[in-house]
């Protein structure tokens, strides 16, 4: 059997026993679910009153939309096309604070465009695109299909809002299934950082109780390290599909118990809404009826099957550039506390790459996302929220690009980690300075 | 079985081991001794293919050293160390698959050496739960656990207690009747000179001693006699006269004593018996040889 894969297995069994990898399993999940559970439960009440003008100058709406049953978001229909620069300066609009613009082709489409003048919350985002979708609805059935508009919902397509700054239309726009890239890009570079650490410790305590010395009579330094890696690496997987089963079954178990989805008659307890305060029950449809459009943005808008593919793709790609560097700094530090301070350039760098998530979901299309999402230490963040919000036509082939140049980096920081590996890892005692980390750099 | 020629390695321009050529014969206890930072752990570890040398070349049974030839080699260094939370099993068992054993072979082999040093009942026990000479032997198990052709021990018996040490020798002299090669380095000079058939010195990277421990003592011999007798003191300084010179004594006790003598003119140790008996009642008499660690601190501290 392979060395490498030996070293792998016992790295693999040792990560799996331990109380933090357990924890984490279960804590992990828990804190995702809770923050879900938070941001629509909690994070709503505070919200100020938004006003928004749909512009539908082809009247596919009929002036009507779902009524806000919260009062926190309210509709005003122009039936004219309205161009932004007069929306931003003319005083008839300064009381809007967002144009919801409906061209003639939605129904085919299925694109629409929110120009805002202070960026919307999640939550006004995915509630205005949900009163969107909803109000379609209603005019899709009505106007091509036999369909009950509970029937149409089973089958439609859903409705892509995308939302750009008044002020910066060109370059300025998110979209809520950006948050579905950042969230799995940013689980990407979470776990590079937490197994990441894992690799330094492993290392470093593996050379000061000696054991490495034993080992290297039978592995080569860089067998050694890559078993390592990849053992460390399989633990992180085997924790994400822990977390993504325990995370999908707990949204299924919210929306099942602390947010029904009210349209659905079935979920309706005519008892127990009798005994509600009017505005309590509202408030409590709204949310739900929030909850479960988020919950359908997750489950049936993302690309899942893609998604994953490009999630360990990227993620096994970042793992490894990242991870040998980690691996490197435990074999050239001269006891377990040294080499703290090269972690920071790397921390820096992990911080860099959840900016870059966060800018690409703000700039998708702007010069500066398009580079990010080459560079290796970047591309694993930035090419999930790009995949999440969907690559534009004919540009499909920029993330097998960004994923060349990340599997190539890795490459080359595997081989240069495993000569400082090999140089430093039968090195005790010193404090490793930048120096030295050149000079074993150098030597081949 | 194992030649060594023109060995050099350097690291960042200093030399750790200059010019060094061993060779180890089939069925022998070889030493390899030397000071604190003289070269013999670069050695090892070029042996262990674990660094590679600049010069020179490593052949193991005729064949060019290559890492094929690991699974024949035992390794135990001086700094070495186990996975603290695996049990003994597992431990075992992971360091005999890397030496290329099958599982059943592993099981095999550490069942026997369990039963052998009277551990059975540790398998299953996690290493932190073991004292330091338990995990000792545990650490000399896994070395052996492959039955290598070539043992490699760096200081083996440090940190042993005295019967753990007799021990580890003893076993140590098993495999050598077994037929297997045994590379020790060790500044347990007593444990050299008891096990060791050949040594070579290394010193300030280079070689400057090789050959067998009896030959080396012997070559190094300065004509004192030791005689172990009772009786008087004053009454064996008499019997020497002219012909032989006291140059030291131990008192053992009131009348008992150890002297030690060098001829003088023509005389052998049959004329210093001769002279003696009757005159004070001899215990034991021999010829006084130097210690290996004499030779040790002689050699190196005269460079």
């Amino acid at each position: 059997m392979n060395v490498s894969w030996l070293v792998a297995q016992r790295e693999l069994k040792e990560r799996i026993k331990t109380r933090s990898f357990i924890g984490m399993a279960i804590a992990g999940p828990i804190l995702v679910l809770l923050m879900v559970y938070i941001l629509f439960s909690v994070g709503e009440n505070n919200k100020p009153h938004w006003k928004v003008l749909i512009v539908d100058p082809s009247g596919i709406m009929d002036n009507k939309i779902l009524a806000n049953t919260t009062g926190s978001i309210s509709y005003d229909f122009a039936n004219d096309y309205i161009q932004l620069k007069e929306f931003e300066k003319s005083n008839r609009f300064q009381k809007y604070d967002a144009l919801l613009e409906l061209n003639e082709k939605i129904l085919s489409n299925k694109a629409a465009f929110l120009f805002y003048k202070e960026k919307p919350s999640f939550l006004f985002a995915t509630t205005i695109q949900f009163h969107l979708e909803r109000r379609l609805e209603e005019v899709m059935v009505g106007r091509f299909s036999k369909m009950s508009v509970q029937e149409f919902r089973g089958i439609k397509q859903p409705i892509s809002i995308a939302f750009r700054n008044l002020y910066d239309p060109k370059n300025e726009s998110y979209s809520l299934s950006g948050w579905v890239g950042f969230f799995f890009g940013a689980v990407i570079l979470l776990f590079i950082l937490l197994f990441g650490m894992t690799i330094l410790r492993s290392v470093s305590s593996e050379k000061s109780n000696r054991i490495v010395e034993v080992l290297l009579a039978s592995v080569k330094p860089r067998q050694l390290m890559f078993g390592k890696i990849a053992g460390i690496g399989i633990a992180a997987i085997i924790q994400f599909i822990g977390w993504m089963v325990l995370v999908s079954f707990g949204l299924y178990v919210m929306r099942e118990t602390l947010f029904p989805d009210m349209m659905d008659i079935s979920n309706w307890n005519l008892g127990e809404m009798a005994n509600q305060a009017t505005s309590g029950m509202e408030d409590s449809l709204f949310r739900s009826k929030v909850y479960n459009d988020f919950v359908e943005l997750i489950y049936s808008r993302i690309q899942f099957g893609d998604m994953l593919f490009f999630f360990l793709l990227f993620f096994i790609g970042g793992y490894i550039f990242y991870g040998t560097f980690f691996a490197a700094l435990g074999a050239t530090s001269g006891s377990e506390n040294d080499g703290q301070q090269f972690v920071l350039p790397i921390m820096v760098l992990l911080v860099i790459a959840l900016w870059a998530g966060y800018y690409t979901m703000q700039n998708p299309l702007s010069d500066i996302t398009y580079v990010l999402s080459f560079l290796p230490f970047t591309s694993p963040m930035v090419c999930m929220v790009k995949l999440a919000q969907g690559y534009s036509l004919g540009e499909g082939y920029q993330i097998y690009v960004s994923f060349s140049i990340l599997a190539l980096s890795s490459y080359l920081t595997l081989r240069l980690a495993g000569r400082l590996y090999q140089n430093g890892i039968l090195q005790f005692g010193h404090r490793l300075r930048l120096t030295q980390f050149i000079s074993w750099l150098k030597h081949g | 079985m194992l030649q060594l020629t023109s060995i050099t390695k350097s690291y960042f321009q200093k030399i750790a081991v200059d010019d060094v050529s061993l060779s180890l014969n089939e069925g022998e206890i070889f030493g390899l001794l030397g000071p604190n930072g003289a070269g013999k752990t670069t050695l090892i570890r070029i042996i262990n293919q674990i660094i590679e040398p600049e010069k020179g070349e490593v052949r193991f049974q005729g064949e060019l050293m290559k890492r094929k030839h690991l699974a024949e080699l035992g390794y135990l260094p001086e700094e070495r160390g186990l996975y603290k939370t695996m049990t003994v099993y597992d431990h075992a068992m992971f360091l005999g698959r890397l030496r290329r054993m099958s599982k059943d072979e592993v099981n095999k082999s550490l069942n026997y050496w369990l039963e052998k040093f009277d551990i059975a009942s540790w398998k299953n026990k996690r290493i932190e739960e073991l004292s330091k000479g338990m995990a000792q032997k545990v650490q000399f198990i896994c070395a052996v656990l492959h039955e290598p052709k070539l043992l490699i021990l760096d200081e083996p018996f440090s940190g042993f207690d005295p019967v753990n040490v007799e021990l580890i020798q003893n076993e140590l002299k098993a495999m050598k009747k077994a037929g297997k090669t045994i590379l020790l380095s060790s500044h347990n000079m007593k444990s050299v000179e008891e096990i060791c058939d050949r040594v070579a010195l290394i010193h300030q990277s280079k070689k400057i001693l090789e050959g067998s421990v009896v030959q080396l003592r012997e070559d190094r011999k300065d004509g004192r006699y030791a005689v172990k007798f009772k009786g008087n003191m004053l009454a064996f300084t008499h019997a020497l006269w002219t012909g032989f010179e006291l140059l030291d004594k131990e008192e053992l006790s009131k009348d008992r004593f150890i002297a030690y003598v060098a001829m003088r003119s023509e005389n052998n140790f049959q004329d210093l018996l001769k002279t003696l008996i009757g005159q004070i009642e001899i215990e034991a008499a021999w010829e006084v040889l130097p210690s290996m660690q004499q030779i040790f601190i002689e050699l190196v501290t005269s460079k």
